[in-house]
């Protein structure tokens, strides 16, 4: 069986996500020693540099989505299951930094499709509590584990159904956030195709730097940062950096 | 104590129980691990329920880390892996814990 990590890395007029891609793919190939694909643009594939043994898929983004009033190309997630090359997938976001191999367990087990639905700010301060942002609880699509089997192919294309009529979604689940987000978009797909009585989880936490914690510096061991004056490292352990300013660093 | 003393004990505090708590979910984290298909952690409950069941029954079923049944087989293998998992991880959270409390 063909086991692989896929990456979407598509630039915005704001950021620059090639230049956390040669940050993060990095970390993934030593840390998890897995063939990498990286779903891309035309563009933002022109300005990536040389990543080694990388496989490319360029792909006619979808726009017109926004965060913060800021364009945010995300609209692609689903097609990951028509665009992975393995038979056992771990997608994961751009802005991951791989700094453990804790990730490869996941290809051992049974699971179709497993999805983290808790995270663990590492500044303490327990930023994303959004229990009370919808009626169904969120998950993270910041790393999605998935096989080529029936069942994941139907939360991905649950995801596509969801994608065209978010607005409904978003209404029925009175969800705080108007612009389509994949969180909750696989966490409406997973709790329909598993008929509303839950469903499998990564079982651990994804630990995340939050986007008011800005990156001094790192390493291929791991993170600085700071946040309201103070300083905190994290080494050895996998981390979901939202300041984008970490391409800078 | 003067105030800033004070201030600068907390905030030590405050970093301790921070890289503890980070700590410790990385030694959770690192606790996962897969056995026949299916995740398992290797906490002391696991352990200890292995264990018991083991030293009556050549055979079992347990529950893995998302309620699925699992027949095992060979629980000694199974109890090698938990013993081993479980130590290798502590093992390391306790060298990070000892370096966060004593060179602060």
């Amino acid at each position: 069986m063909k086991k692989g990590i896929l990456v979407f890395c598509i630039n915005t007029d704001l950021y620059r996500y090639d230049k956390i891609a040669q940050k993060t793919i990095p970390l993934l190939k030593k840390n998890l020693g897995l063939p990498v694909t990286v779903v891309t643009n035309f563009d933002t594939y022109n300005l990536l540099p040389p990543l080694g043994f990388v496989d490319y898929k360029l792909i006619d983004n979808q726009t017109g989505n926004f965060i913060n009033n800021k364009p945010w190309h995300n609209l692609d997630r689903h097609r990951a299951y028509e665009l992975s090359p393995y038979d056992k997938t771990l997608l994961v976001d751009v802005d991951f930094f791989c700094y453990s191999d804790n990730l490869l367990t996941l290809f051992d087990t049974d699971h179709d499709f497993l999805v983290h639905d808790q995270v663990h700010d590492v500044t303490g301060k327990d930023s994303y509590n959004f229990r009370r942002n919808s009626s169904i609880p969120m998950v993270w699509a910041t790393l999605i584990f998935f096989k080529k089997t029936e069942l994941a192919k139907s939360i991905f294309d649950m995801v596509a159904h969801i994608k065209k009529n978010y607005q409904f979604y978003c209404n029925l689940y009175r969800i705080d956030f108007p612009n389509f987000r994949n969180d909750y978009a696989f966490a409406i797909a997973l709790q329909q195709i598993h008929g509303f009585v839950g469903y499998p989880v990564m079982p651990t936490k994804l630990a995340t730097l939050p986007a008011n914690a800005k990156v001094t510096s790192l390493d291929d061991q791991g993170i600085t940062w700071t946040v309201e004056d103070r300083q905190g490292s994290i080494e050895h352990t996998d981390v979901h950096v939202i300041d984008k300013g970490v391409a800078y660093v | 104590m003067e105030i800033s003393k004070l201030k600068q004990k907390s905030d030590r505090s405050y970093t301790i129980a921070l890289e503890k708590q980070n700590a410790l979910e990385k030694a959770k984290s690192r606790m996962l691990f897969a056995h026949n298909g299916h995740l398992f952690n290797a906490d002391a409950e696991t352990i200890s329920l292995v264990k018991t069941l083991s030293e009556e029954l050549g055979t079992f079923v347990i529950l893995d880390v998302n309620d699925n049944p699992v027949l095992i087989e060979d629980p000694k293998a199974l109890l090698d892996v938990l013993k081993s998992k479980n130590q290798e991880v502590l093992n390391s959270y306790h060298q990070l814990y000892k370096t966060i409390t004593e060179t602060r």
